[in-house]
């Protein structure tokens, strides 16, 4: 006799589980299609199966610049264009995005992971937790030292904070000893990463808590 | 890491409260608990009260709530134990100090509830950050806390 309980378990048994949902966020100029750009190799170099949804206010120029950089198939792009304020779109009615991201996972049924890179915002810019199941929000320290102090949301509220362009500190007089006690403080237990994109420095550790975190495989 | 996928069921279906019954006898159940805002999520990761390193992935229609069973086999359960939400109760000094109140929680993105002539804010996070954004308010007597809980 089948019971209730063996009645539930059998839909879950067989729903499809889809891939990832990563949100990247953070102010212009941060870092985050560079954050994304040094990621992306990495990540397929280790066997995993990426795409990912950009978004700009008016233009596609960020998936323009991904689509041509070589680092992933063009069709495994897709870009939004706001229209208006960037995180209305990955907060309020992210209908956009979670359009697009649907169109990835249909156009790619094999997919571990959709990154989805917010257009350029301010220190309040959150993520919605219907658009993705993890966000990380990018600052640089060439953005100024007090960045942390201020303490916006996308800083207090991301699941994973990175701090970008360590390597400038020395040219915009910018004491990196006190910007880490600052994100210690302002984070509190959760996790902070400091990175330069550019050279790669910092982004295994990215990694490392992407794949423990959320693609649930280390 | 113990992967769960999916959602078995819940502690009020009746054949698996009975097998909880039985294994709670056997100190077989565990807990993970779970703060409001992460029944969102369709990917966690969490550690559960009796130490499992747990690694919860959903299907996109599947929710997280109170009570949601993981897991349970003869051997053990796991259940989802929700965090209560906190709510900070703000009563604005008059008319025009309910405006600002208003205007400032509404671009703080707050969810808040309508309670008469008081407004209850939910606390998602740190209570320190919800006073400090208030503070310049509540030193200039706009508004005051009448209670968090």
């Amino acid at each position: 006799m089948r019971t209730e309980a063996t009645i539930r378990i059998a839909p879950s048994a067989v729903k499809r589980i889809g891939p990832a949902r990563v949100g990247i966020g953070g102010p212009v100029g941060s870092g985050k299609t560079a954050l994304i750009e040094a990621l992306v190799p990495r990540l397929i170099g280790q066997g995993y199966d990426i795409a990912v949804v950009t978004n700009d206010i008016a233009t596609r120029e960020d998936a323009e610049r991904l689509q041509k950089s070589g680092l992933i198939a063009p069709e495994r792009v897709v870009g939004v264009e706001t229209g208006a304020c960037p995180h209305t779109v990955i907060r309020e009615d992210p209908t956009l995005n979670l359009e697009a991201v649907d169109l990835l996972d249909r156009r790619f049924p094999k997919l571990d992971l959709v990154i989805v890179e917010s257009g350029g915002d301010n220190l309040a810019s959150t993520f919605s937790l219907d658009l993705v199941d993890y966000w990380l929000f990018v600052i640089d320290i060439a953005g100024g030292g007090d960045i942390p102090r201020k303490r916006g949301p996308g800083v207090l509220q991301c699941d994973l904070l990175v701090v970008n362009k360590t390597d400038l500190a020395p040219h915009v007089r910018v004491d990196m000893d006190a910007v880490r006690r600052d994100v210690a403080k302002a984070r509190g237990p959760k996790p902070a990463l400091f990175t330069n994109c550019l050279t790669g420095e910092g982004i295994d550790a990215v990694i490392a808590e992407l794949r423990r975190s959320v693609l649930l495989d280390a | 890491m113990l992967k769960l996928e999916g959602i078995v069921g819940h502690v009020d279906d009746s054949a698996i409260a009975a097998k909880l019954h039985h294994l709670r006898h056997h100190g077989a159940v565990e807990y993970v608990l779970l703060a409001p805002a992460d029944t969102q999520r369709k990917r966690l990761r969490v550690t559960s009260d009796a130490g499992t390193d747990c690694a919860i992935v959903l299907a996109r229609d599947e929710r997280l709530e109170d009570g949601s069973v993981l897991l349970i086999d003869d051997q053990r359960a796991i259940v989802v134990r929700l965090d209560e939400l906190r709510w900070m109760v703000l009563e604005p000094a008059n008319l025009s100090a309910a405006l600002e109140l208003g205007y400032f929680v509404g671009n703080l993105h707050w969810r808040v509830k309508f309670d008469g002539e008081r407004l209850r804010v939910a606390i998602e996070g740190d209570e320190s950050f919800y006073r400090e954004r208030l503070a310049p308010m509540i030193e200039k007597r706009l508004a005051r806390i009448v209670d968090v809980g």
